[in-house]
């Protein structure tokens, strides 16, 4: 196996977003990591980080992303550990834990996809994405179930290690904990630019290996919009009740990976690529706002040092620069029509809405298929609550820290006072970043459909078909956005300001689900406590059987034998039993005084045994000796005789 | 006309033999250069050195012997010239540890014996030929015979190379001796229990009919229970050094496991020989390390090395590159041989073990990484507490003469992960 890249128009792209997230969060962290020490560990895997992710962004086969996946995620834990606080350590092992299972359980899925493919005589560039375009609906129906299976096997396992890595249900548990903890510009990255590595595997998974030759024929699709659904959904859910910016922010990352997996999933189904250019513009759209979102997290935190809600809140105020950086972001994160976030949104829409369709037609001719237009209807009400939702947590931030006074006036007066808050370089970066949400969005028709044009070849866009939209302010179009933007209104004023603020409005309560934390419920006593355990005693068996064998043979069987030495008084049986009595007597005085009774002088049981045997002996001589002994036999003697008679008598 | 009518010691190095000689050169020298200032200060300084050279020059033996009565005498030789080196420190735990590794080796060695009379009575000649010696109707009329015999070589070879169930004396022989001698017990004495293996049963035996027999699943469960064993019993040790021991009993069982499988599929001896050497000098340099710490700070477990990072940068980084490689993460040599592992298991299409053999080793690497990077983490992220209660802490890397055969096996072992094919090239020019 070689290592292979290609340059074409999509990966072009994103390794220039990756180049330029790079760059504003290296300017970012110019500043912020002025008090730091161990700067050097932290620029040093910042660039192998960059390296690994290129080598993944490039890639041409499963091979070579597999190796640049593995460099990116072990080099990206020196971000998660670096502050080498408690929570960080324990984020940190979180996350080495899931790169590492993920990576290995990804490299499973290579090895059977490889075997498949040498199986079928193809012995060079086996793992090239081209290569592998309608694998499985091909084994499929030339009939090959055998390697079908393996096929679906190994995209099972990449799932799972590209999903680890993305944040897709149920291995996102990685996510709300890394993030808060790393330093802000490496938040950046990680969210904006690691988790989407992840889904650009799932991309190649879903537009080559699994790509459906007849629409509604494969579940591959539908696992992945499922997946997708379950991660927006709790993702929104997650992100409303944090009172920790980066934590929200971390979670809103989950959920937007949602967003792009039912896109990836939608578009399958319905055999439309509306859905899927949907979800391409939002990873694209998402890296843009995670970068602006938690760099401007970052910048808080650099100045004040706090991430909790209730401590920044009005740090904001009277810095209209920064208010407005994150206003871009968050108005394009949570889909307001003429940002960017809206189109990609809006497109994914328009795909349910297709498929919705197409499932009502075919319901009403009586046809089967495998989902129903129930389901579908109900995935688009949780994909417009979702949506409701970032705009409800985004507007919880928002109000928070920009609008809002702090309860603490002198601290408010502090916050209100700082001019200096950001060097002009950071401000210069953040500001470019900040105008790309609303110059895409109001350019959409140009500039977002160029992309997916640009796009197409790479991903297998079917760009001859309706693919989007020319005008994104249809009626049409702007009915779920607009549905979605009053359902996070009321959110926010329903739960949001009644329900999570305290009676006078000072404090955002924290009502954080710590139980639904699947990482300490189920996979730390699993992975952690339960598997080892078993693992190890099994094992210790093992590994004792021939020693242990050895050493009870020495001790038995192969013993050295000790010379056989004259007692000096009684026979052996009485010096075992007298041995064996005073063992039991004195574990009974033992017993006795633990009690507090009073126990008498100790007793020497050998010689009272070897006494009572003496006496014994004596007095068997004396008896054998005495004539009634003998007329005793002979009476025995003659009973038997008589005995003997009368048996014989009676047999016959 | 018996093979046995006479004894002659043969010597003929070829190419499989140079490729097991030329990773004994490496190691030992390497070792070597390394125990010139771990040994400075210590007592016997001249048994550790008559005895390593010995255990060098009867290795290099080994590996040229081109017959199986001189494979036999090198073998022992070799076990009886490196117990001097186990027994070094002279404690009780030591001699204790000399007399187990003495008493194990020898239940292996007559195992192989075993199995050299009775393939004396069928073969022509105990000379090492490509395809084994053993005439087709022999294994015709006494098939079971050879099997059980087969088997002997497996059982007693096997002891050397650290399968279970004859593994015991490995975890008590090698973290008691002084470092750079468990560094070649490790990583290339254990090896020649691989050479046996592959010796006998490919030389001498040849392995056509060994296919698909129960020889072939019995090897491959016992290596496959070692794999887990070794790894789930590293994971739960405390030690340094055992756990390295024990890492070894796994990795080595990697080896063996490959080579169940080239019985079916002959490319799987490319994982397998290239795993020889990546394990070689991965766990060289693992050891070394070890011996490093314990020769600077004294601390054998591994909770207690907290923040040596710190202190031995260097060291530590090469510590946690050649973890990375064993435990299989690209681009260093484990990845490499894991690789050719797995793959020419799948391809084989041995029912159920198969499948089951690369989820074994995913396992195992997964433990492997519970186990090596644990230390690497606290190494270099000892936590704010400890930085705080050790506000100046100064570097104190070891001398030179410590860390260059650290670095050099370090760098071997990416590299051989890198361009593996030289390597692969020359395998299946042996194996066609």
């Amino acid at each position: 196996m070689a290592i292979a890249f290609c340059l074409d128009n999509f990966r072009l792209i994103y390794a220039g977003i990756a180049t330029f997230m790079w760059i504003v969060s290296i300017i970012l962290s110019a500043e912020y990591m002025q008090h730091y020490e161990r700067k050097v560990r932290y620029y040093f895997f910042t660039a192998l980080t960059y390296v690994g992710t290129i080598g993944v962004l490039l890639s041409a086969d499963f091979y070579t992303l597999f190796i640049f996946f593995e460099i990116m995620s072990l080099a990206s834990y020196a971000w998660v550990a670096f502050d080498e606080r408690k929570e960080s350590l324990r984020a940190a092992e979180t996350y080495l834990a899931v790169s590492v299972i993920g990576g290995l359980v990804m490299l499973m899925g290579i090895f059977l996809l490889y075997d498949v493919m040498t199986d079928m005589e193809v012995m060079t560039d086996t793992l090239r994405f081209d290569r592998l375009r309608y694998l499985y609906d091909t084994l499929r129906l030339t009939g090959d179930e055998k390697a079908a299976r393996e096929v679906w096997a190994a995209g099972i396992c990449m799932l799972i290690g590209f999903g680890a890595k993305a944040g897709a249900f149920p291995i996102h548990i990685w996510l709300p904990k890394a993030h808060p903890v790393a330093p802000a510009p490496a938040s950046a990255l990680l969210s904006g630019m690691l988790t989407k590595t992840g889904i650009l595997g799932i991309l190649m998974l879903s537009r080559y290996v699994f790509t459906p030759v007849f629409s509604g024929y494969s579940y591959w699709p539908i696992l992945i919009m499922i997946i997708g659904v379950i991660t927006m959904a709790l993702g929104a859910i997650l992100a409303l009740f944090s009172v920790n910016i980066k934590r929200t922010l971390a979670c809103s990352s989950v959920s937007q990976i949602g967003f792009i997996l039912t896109g990836i999933g939608i578009s399958d189904i319905a055999m439309d690529d509306i859905a899927l250019s949907g979800s391409l513009l939002h990873m694209v759209g998402h890296s843009v706002f995670k970068l602006i979102l938690f760099s401007v997290a970052g910048v808080i935190f650099m100045n004040i040092h706090e991430l909790d809600l209730n401590k920044i809140r009005g740090f904001g105020r009277r810095k209209p620069l920064l208010a407005a950086i994150f206003g871009m972001g968050a108005l394009g994160i949570a889909g307001i029509p003429g940002f960017n976030g809206y189109v990609s949104k809006t497109l994914i829409h328009e795909g349910i809405v297709k498929l919705k369709q197409m499932l009502a037609f075919t319901e009403s001719e009586g046809g089967q298929a495998l989902l129903s237009f129930d389901m579908i209807n109900a995935v688009e009400w949780i994909f417009l609550i979702s949506g409701g939702c970032t705009l409800a947590y985004m507007l919880k931030i928002y109000m928070c820290v920009f609008i809002e006074k702090n309860v603490d006036s002198d601290l408010q007066e502090s916050y209100d006072e700082r001019k200096h808050y950001m060097s002009l370089p950071v401000a210069a970066a953040l500001t470019i970043s900040a105008l790309i949400p609303p110059v895409l969005g109001l350019s959409a028709p140009k500039s977002m459909n160029g992309i997916v044009t640009l796009c197409a070849d790479a991903l297998k866009i079917n760009i001859s078909s309706e693919y989007v939209l020319h005008n994104y302010f249809t009626w049409e179009c702007l009915k779920g956005g607009l549905t979605s933007v009053a359902i996070g209104i009321i959110i926010y004023v329903g739960i949001i300001r009644t329900g999570m603020m305290n009676d006078d409005k000072s404090e955002y309560k924290d009502y954080w689900p710590k139980w639904m934390d699947l990482e300490n419920v189920i996979y730390r006593p699993i992975i952690q406590y339960a598997i080892p355990f078993v693992l190890t005693v099994v094992c210790r068996f093992l590994d004792k059987l021939i020693d242990g064998s050895v050493y009870k043979l020495r001790k038995t069987l192969f013993k050295d034998d000790k010379e056989q030495e004259e007692l000096a008084e009684g026979n052996r049986l009485t010096y075992m039993l007298g041995v064996a009595a005073g063992k039991i007597n004195r574990t009974r005085r033992k017993m006795l005084k633990a009690r507090g009774k009073k126990v008498g002088p100790p007793v020497n049981y050998v010689h009272k045994y070897a006494m009572d045997y003496e006496r014994y002996r004596e007095s068997r001589t004396v008896i054998f000796r005495s004539m009634s002994f003998g007329l005793m036999l002979f009476c025995l003697g003659l009973v038997t005789v008589v005995a003997y008679i009368l048996v014989t008598r009676w047999w016959h | 006309m018996n093979a046995l009518t006479y004894l002659p010691v043969e010597l003929n190095m070829d190419p499989l033999g140079a490729i097991f000689a030329v990773l004994t050169l490496i190691i030992f020298i390497g070792s070597g250069v390394f125990g010139i200032d771990y040994m400075k200060d210590t007592k016997h300084k001249k048994g550790y050195y008559i005895f390593y050279f010995l255990a060098f020059g009867s290795e290099l033996m080994l590996c040229a012997a081109s017959n199986m009565i001189t494979f036999y005498l090198f073998y022992e030789l070799l076990t009886l010239l490196s117990v001097p080196l186990v027994i070094h420190d002279r404690t009780k735990e030591a001699k204790m540890a000399a007399l187990k590794y003495l008493f194990y080796s020898m239940f292996g060695a007559y195992g192989a014996l075993f199995g050299i009379y009775n393939v004396a009575k069928y073969a022509d000649t105990l000379r090492f030929i490509p395809g084994g010696s053993i005439p087709d109707q022999a294994w015709s009329s006494d098939g079971r015979i050879l099997l059980i015999t087969a088997m002997a070589f497996i059982v007693g070879f096997g002891v050397k190379a650290g399968m279970w169930p004859m593994h015991g004396w490995l975890p008590s022989a090698h973290p008691v001796a002084p470092s750079p001698a468990s560094s070649v017990l490790s990583a290339c004495i254990v090896k020649a229990g691989v050479l046996g293996i592959i010796r006998s049963l490919w030389y001498v035996m040849g392995t056509d009919h060994l296919k698909d027999t129960s020889v072939q699943s019995a090897f491959m469960i016992l290596a496959l229970i070692t794999v887990l064993m070794g790894s789930a019993l590293a994971y739960a040790e405390p030690v340094l050094k055992k756990r390295l021991a024990y890492s070894t009993i796994s990795q080595l069982s990697y080896i063996l496991f490959g080579l169940a499988v080239a019985i079916s599929d002959r490319s799987a001896m490319e994982g397998a020989i290239l795993h020889v050497y990546a394990h070689g000098f991965i766990k060289a340099a693992l050891f070394l390390t070890a011996g490093a710490i314990i020769h600077h700070t004294g601390v054998t477990k591994v909770e207690d090395m907290r923040g040596i990072g710190l202190k031995m940068p260097f060291t530590m980084t090469c510590y946690t590159i050649v973890s990375l490689g064993l435990i299989g993460i690209p681009p260093t040599g484990g990845f490499a041989s894991k690789w050719y592992l797995a793959i020419a298991a799948l391809k084989s299409d041995i029912p159920v073990f198969g499948y089951l053999g690369p989820v074994i080793l995913l396992i195992s690497a997964l433990l492997t990484a519970g186990y090596l990077l644990r230390l690497s983490v606290i190494a270099f992220f000892p936590g704010a507490e400890y930085r705080q209660a050790h506000p100046d802490i100064k570097k104190a890397e070891p001398g030179l003469l410590m860390t260059i055969p650290i670095a050099t096996f370090a760098l071997l072992s990416v590299l051989i992960g890198l361009f593996p094919d030289a390597l692969i090239g020359l395998i299946r020019m042996i194996f066609v």
